[in-house]
């Protein structure tokens, strides 16, 4: 079973975000960390290999510092990683970005591609449906329990107020969503091995791509300005017995508000 | 006139009130002589639910086709994309459920579109259109444009208000679609639903959640009984749905659901930034938790200093003694 995790490197959600230069520009804390659903991902793509056997890649588009996770998932068992690295590549939307990543995928004839439910830095959750179109390959969206039979797979998602069982034909693309399982921390022997990988990089060219296609020039939506949210005044203390908190607290809600 | 084409999307009769509260905002457009307005429903959609979206738009058009009875993201992405280019629409609109989410970004592929999700505002009049998205978990709105039409436009629930339905009555309209059988690769086996009724999260007015501070699943029942007298819904701290206090389904913030309610209470949780990002957004928020110095705080509009145990009860008598309920 030939396996392709895409995964994504996002800023730590702590990391410090400052709008700059009149909201045209984006300062961000150099503090990164895989995206988490994509841990899911990487971590439901190595109990599959290990459940049925075959291969595990994983591919990220990125800046220079995407190696570090690509040290991680080979750490964590991962058998090959690609790094889509090159200036051309990078700012693009939901589109440009799905486009190159189905070009990556279609080089590997996957029989299962694992991505994340979204990415918590832009939180679109576009591009795995993206890819799959890209590819014309069916998804299943946001799963939780996943099972790989003969040709097919099982998946459970999470849908509004329940769940959904689906039954889907490989290949396919499967975006996880938290549930699916617990990543693993990975072994200091693998560590210690994936810190000397060669991390292999793919070009646009490579790719057949053209860079007016991808990246920020071939991307259809584009962001005009980044604001400051206005931050809320600061909190008003409801004083009082509980009973006299509770009804200053509807009071306020309902007749200040006008929320209830 | 250039048309907007809106998706609309039911919970069992009624169109859902996120479906409602686009429609509200988009027939303003088509009062004010901006765009033409054509609501679309694909598969089965109860007459009831058309009936009232008509109130709303100035067409509705069913998409039919036996392949479209259960949803699936290819037969709904094929034919919403073919209907969309044969009316060489502007814009493609939906509510972010998670089912727009889930395929809209496929019909984005099939149009050759431009995509941007969950979208809290629109600047219909700008040139170019504007659509503003909250990024990094809500912390940076952003303001973007597409360099071309048509494009995809997913808008977040609460984003709009609910206007009363207009006077004026669309005219309704089907159309056959003729979904390829060979592109459905995925078939719905069954579908769990947790408790009928339950009021959607994302889509609720109100919600009420509880971290850790609850103590236990069975005191959950006190948040249900306020968030009853307000007509909302309970969501939980990841802590709680780890401790399977409450179910994932209910799970606010990064590795949960962004919501974005007229009304938030935070009952005894402490607001980790994790949890922050998925409600950050909303309008009013209350907290209460027994430590002054609690982070939620920070976030919050009004406070509570005080025992979630005792506050959240009184609140809820209080309540129903204004509402009579
Ligand atoms: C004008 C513009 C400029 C932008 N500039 C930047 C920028 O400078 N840097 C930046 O990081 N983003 C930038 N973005 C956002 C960028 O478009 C997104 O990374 C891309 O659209 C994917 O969306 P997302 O990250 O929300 O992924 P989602 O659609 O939420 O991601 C879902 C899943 O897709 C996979 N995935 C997504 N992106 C990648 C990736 N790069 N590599 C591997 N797997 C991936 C992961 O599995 C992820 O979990 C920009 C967007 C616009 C419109
Ligand atoms: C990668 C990652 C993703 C995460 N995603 C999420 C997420 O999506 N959602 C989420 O919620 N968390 C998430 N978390 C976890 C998050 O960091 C916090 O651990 C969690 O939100 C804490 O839950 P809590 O506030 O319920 O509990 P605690 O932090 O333990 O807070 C309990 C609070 O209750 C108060 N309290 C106790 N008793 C009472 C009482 N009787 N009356 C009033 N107040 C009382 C206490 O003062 C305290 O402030 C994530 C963490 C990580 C690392």
């Amino acid at each position: 079973m030939t396996i392709v995790v895409l995964a994504k490197q996002v800023p730590d959600p702590e990391a410090l975000v400052e709008v700059r230069a009149g909201g045209t520009e984006l300062q961000i804390e150099q503090k990164f960390a895989t995206n988490l659903f994509d841990e899911y991902a990487i971590e439901e793509a190595l109990r599959i290999k290990e459940k049925h056997g075959g291969k595990v890649t994983i591919i990220t588009l990125g800046g220079p510092k995407a190696t570090e996770l690509l040290r991680t998932a080979l750490a964590m068992g991962a058998d090959d990683v690609l790094l889509l690295e090159d200036p051309a590549f990078l700012e693009g939307d939901g589109y440009a970005t799905a486009l190159t990543l189905s070009k990556a995928v279609a080089t590997q004839g996957a029989d299962l591609v694992l991505c994340g439910r979204q990415a918590i830095d832009d939180d679109r959750g576009e591009v795995g449906p993206m890819v799959a179109e890209f590819l014309g390959l069916p998804h299943v969206g946001a799963v939780m329990k996943l099972d790989i039979g003969d040709g097919a797979a099982r998946a459970e998602r999470a849908v509004e107020g329940g769940r959904e069982v689906v039954e889907v034909t490989l290949p396919a693309v499967i975006t996880a969503a938290k549930g699916l399982n617990e990543p693993r921390v990975p072994q200091v022997m693998g560590v210690m091995k994936a810190m000397r990988a060669q991390i292999p990089r793919t070009s646009p060219a490579d790719l057949g791509l053209a860079p007016s296609d991808i990246g920020k020039a071939g991307s259809k939506l584009k962001i005009e300005r980044y604001f400051t949210r206005e931050k809320r005044a600061a909190v008003k203390f409801i004083e009082g017995t509980p009973d006299e908190q509770a009804a200053e607290a509807i009071r306020i809600l309902a007749d200040v508000e006008r929320v209830v | 006139m250039e048309k907007l084409l809106v998706f609309v999307e039911a919970k069992g009769d009624e169109p859902r009130k996120a479906t409602i509260e686009l429609l509200s905002e988009t027939r303003n457009l088509s009062d004010a002589g901006s765009f033409a307005v054509t609501a679309v429903g694909l598969g089965k959609i109860s007459e009831h639910a058309i009936e009232k979206v008509l109130g709303y738009a100035d067409r509705f058009v069913r998409i039919t086709d036996g392949l479209l009875d259960d949803y699936t993201p290819e037969g709904y992405s094929e034919a919403l994309a073919a209907y969309a280019r044969q009316e060489d629409v502007r814009l493609v609109l939906g509510a972010a459920t998670q089912a727009a989410r889930d395929f809209l970004p496929r019909t984005a592929v099939l149009l050759g579109a431009g995509i941007a999700s969950d979208v809290t505002a629109i600047g219909w009049a700008d040139d170019p259109m504007t659509f503003v998205r909250p990024m990094y978990g809500g912390r940076v709105p952003s303001r973007c444009t597409f360099t071309g039409y048509p494009a995809v436009v997913s808008v977040r629930p609460n984003a709009f208000a609910v206007a009363p339905a207009g006077a004026r009555r669309g005219e309704y309209v089907e159309w056959r679609a003729g979904v390829s059988p060979d592109r459905i690769k995925t078939r719905v086996l069954r579908v769990e639903r947790e408790s009928k009724g339950k009021i959607d999260l994302m889509e609720a007015d109100s919600i009420v959640t509880g971290g850790r501070g609850m103590k236990a699943a069975e005191n959950f029942a006190l948040l249900e009984e306020l968030a009853a007298a307000l007509g909302g819904a309970v969501g939980a701290s990841r802590s709680v749905v780890d401790a399977k206090w409450r179910d994932q389904d209910d799970q606010v913030g990064k590795s949960g659901k962004t919501v974005s309610p007229k009304l938030y209470i935070a009952a005894g949780l402490s607001g980790a930034i994790h949890h922050v990002m998925g409600m950050d957004t909303s309008g009013v928020i209350l907290a209460i938790n027994k430590d002054p110095n609690a982070i939620i705080f920070n976030y919050a509009d009004y406070g509570i200093v005080g025992d979630v145990m005792e506050v959240v009860p009184a609140m809820t008598a209080e309540l129903k003694k204004r509402t009579g309920r």
